[in-house]
């Protein structure tokens, strides 16, 4: 008998009972088994193996699945609110970008009326107006997208322990 | 009639589909029905991977709140347990690493090695004895068996798993899969040939 055959009769084994398999494979294969001794006896153990595993019990406890589910629903509340928080900044940004930009106009004649009367390069004032009307706005959103809101997080904790109080229960 | 027509036109949506469409909203009902469905075959799989009580709870609770954070990238396409299992097999890799790089196996602790309760089965007391006996053998040389290999044969057995979904599940080659099946079942050959027999 070769190789080949062995390595397919195991494959077998291990498909059989979790997958259709063919009439012709399931023939050939009790034929196979029928007469290799190693093959009949490594199909025994599997199934035994098998047996011996789907016996065994195991529940999760109530107290378990409640508080699994309450941990959820303080995550989703937390994500929910974080969210929320990135829309707001997202629209506070757009609107001060908006509200620059509107304005951008007014600053621009006021710089150019700056350069004119101080004597200054217009190279340089309309350059450093620019940078004057964008960066705090860039650099608010940056900071606030980087560091959580401490308020947020206090609720998020706070969540977390009247859940752990309720599992304790 | 025109109503026949169009459901055989329109497909219903399958049971996959509602739970990935759910996921994406964040649904906390579905999310509870979710926990409560799958609640017994993902603490059984945590546990014979980890084999510690304590361990597999802490890891039940951090699955199904990376289920929520990661819902949206459930497509429906495969079956939910697939996917669930394949979370609880990264995070429970997570804690290993966590914990310590340098094995799978380390993760089992022989001082709590048999937290499983045997089946209240069998026609008279001697039979329901001889069968705990048995099954405390069991689970405990199941205890015994690499974790990597345990892995597999909890994921044929008790989900009763095709090779291709567990080779996707834990994303290695589907002949792997058949070599850890194949000395999983070899671990537990002395104790199958001693007590079962």
């Amino acid at each position: 008998m070769s190789n080949h055959e062995h390595e397919r009769a195991l494959e077998l084994i291990m498909r059989r009972g979790s997958e259709e398999l063919a009439v012709r494979d399931l023939e050939w294969l009790n034929t196979h088994l029928a007469t290799c001794s190693e093959c009949a006896a490594y199909a025994e153990d599997f199934d035994q193996t098998g047996h011996l595993l789907r016996a065994v019990a195991v529940t999760a406890s109530p107290s378990l699945v409640s508080r699994t589910q309450q941990r959820v629903h303080a995550r989703a509340l937390y994500l929910e609110e974080q969210r929320s928080r990135q829309v707001l900044i997202a629209i506070s940004f757009l609107l001060g970008v908006l509200s620059s930009a509107t304005s951008g106009w007014l600053w621009w004649k006021f710089g150019g009326w700056i350069a004119a009367h101080l004597g200054l390069s217009q190279a340089l004032v309309e350059p450093g107006i620019l940078v004057f009307l964008v960066l705090p706005a860039v650099l608010i959103a940056g900071l606030m997208m980087t560091f959580p809101n401490p308020l947020l997080e206090e609720r998020f904790l706070a969540a977390l322990a009247s859940e752990r109080e309720g599992g304790d229960r | 009639m025109i109503a026949t027509a169009f459901s055989l036109l329109v497909p219903m949506e399958t049971e996959e589909a509602q739970i990935a469409r759910g996921l994406r909203r964040r649904d906390p009902d579905l999310l509870d029905a979710l926990i409560e469905q799958y609640q017994h075959r993902l603490l059984r799989y945590l546990l014979h991977l980890t084999g510690n009580h304590a361990v597999a709870e802490d890891l039940f609770q951090e699955v199904w709140v990376r289920v929520l954070e990661k819902g949206h990238l459930y497509d429906g396409r495969n079956r939910f347990v697939t996917w669930l299992m394949s979370i609880a097999h990264n995070v429970a890799i997570d804690y290993l690493r966590k914990r310590n790089p340098a094995s799978l196996d380390e993760m089992q602790d022989p001082e709590d090695g048999a937290p499983f309760e045997p089946p209240a089965s069998g026609p008279s007391p001697f039979e329901q004895v001889a069968q705990r006996q048995q099954q405390e053998r069991f689970d405990e040389a199941l205890q015994n068996v690499p974790a990597l290999f345990r892995e597999v044969l909890v994921l044929r057995f008790q989900e009763q798993m095709k090779l291709e979904e567990i080779a996707k599940l834990i994303h290695i080659p589907v002949a792997t899969v058949k070599t850890r099946l194949y000395r999983g079942v070899q671990a537990l050959r002395p104790l199958l040939e001693g007590g079962a027999r």
